[in-house]
């Protein structure tokens, strides 16, 4: 049979394939093995729409905190906007910093 | 299934894959397609089927990919339990294998990834004590260590390529969707796989 085939035939080959899964074919327990897998499952959620609430949960919880972050950002500008800032400078004082600027220099030019 | 006549070595190969034809294919897809509905609605039993029909398709997958069976059996359980996760996710339009055989694939590649593969190959592996002559037992024993040889050496892709074509029967434009490559790219793999595994059947062959 393989004797017909070459590399590029489109059909499986049966002798190849047959000697692949042989060589593939796990040694061990399949029975223990299918066992093993359904006890895995059975420490799951048994019901999907458990695992689309924890779904939900999680994307809810990212929303949220989204939200949260957003909705802080917007009331922080909008205080910011409203009141002045502490920080805003008086320009009274602005113009005493510029008045004062030349004596610093006579002070640092004198050494007194 | 004799792989060489009278005077050359003979082997008792496994039982030979049977390729199901369309008809098979098909009522084999609505089946899965029933046991994936049943098992999304919270059905542990109908899950349970899924997994003993597949099991021994994602052992041998995962073990082409880890070459370890050990670490193929942890990849495949950890497949249906994703599997089993990602249900909802699944299109029933679509068959179950490839869909499955992909998230095997995956999973054994990210084990091979976080683990580093021990690199002897078992060759003493899967090696079943039958009934047969241990004259017959050990050629076997040789042809099977040489393939598994030959297979480890080959990159990743193709081994997943030949195995999903060859031996699980899969068309190639499924194992473009197992693999997410293009249908041309999967024939090449195939191509190159057979290309040197066949070598290596042919020179065990004349060996005896």
């Amino acid at each position: 049979m393989t004797e017909s085939h070459t590399p590029f035939d489109h059909r499986p080959d049966t002798r190849l394939g047959a000697a692949l899964r042989e060589a593939l074919t796990a040694p061990g327990d399949r029975t223990a093995f299918v066992a093993r897998v359904l006890a895995g499952a059975a420490r799951q959620p048994a019901h999907p729409v458990e695992h689309l609430l924890a779904r939900w949960a999680v994307r809810g919880i990212a929303a949220a905190a989204a939200a949260a972050f957003v909705a802080g950002l917007v009331i922080g500008r909008g205080r910011a906007s409203a009141e002045p800032s502490v920080s805003d400078p008086d320009p009274g004082a602005m113009i005493a910093d510029v008045q004062a600027e030349p004596n610093l220099l006579l002070v640092a030019a004198t050494g007194r | 299934m004799d792989l060489a006549s009278a005077g050359r070595a003979t082997v008792k190969m496994a039982t030979e894959p049977q390729r199901p034809t369309g008809d098979a294919r098909n009522a084999k897809e609505v089946e899965d397609a029933a046991l994936v509905a049943r098992a999304r609605s919270g059905d542990r039993e109908a899950f349970g089927v899924l997994v003993d029909r597949y099991a021994d398709q994602a052992r041998r997958v995962a073990r082409a990919v880890l070459q370890d069976s050990d670490d193929a059996d942890d990849a495949a359980q950890d497949a249906f339990l994703a599997a089993l996760v990602k249900l909802e996710q699944y299109d029933s339009a679509r068959p179950f294998g490839p869909w499955l055989m992909r998230i095997v694939a995956n999973a054994a590649t990210d084990r091979r990834r976080r683990r580093k593969v021990r690199s002897a190959v078992s060759l003493n592996e899967g090696l079943v004590a039958g009934g047969a002559r241990p004259d017959v037992v050990a050629e076997r024993e040789v042809l099977l260590g040489r393939l598994r040889v030959a297979l480890a050496e080959l990159p990743e892709r193709r081994r997943l390529a030949v195995t999903l074509f060859d031996v699980e029967g899969y068309s190639h434009a499924e194992i473009a969707q197992v693999l997410g490559i293009p249908e041309g790219t999967v024939r090449s793999e195939v191509f190159h796989a057979r290309r040197k595994l066949r070598v290596l059947l042919a020179d065990w062959r004349d060996d005896g």
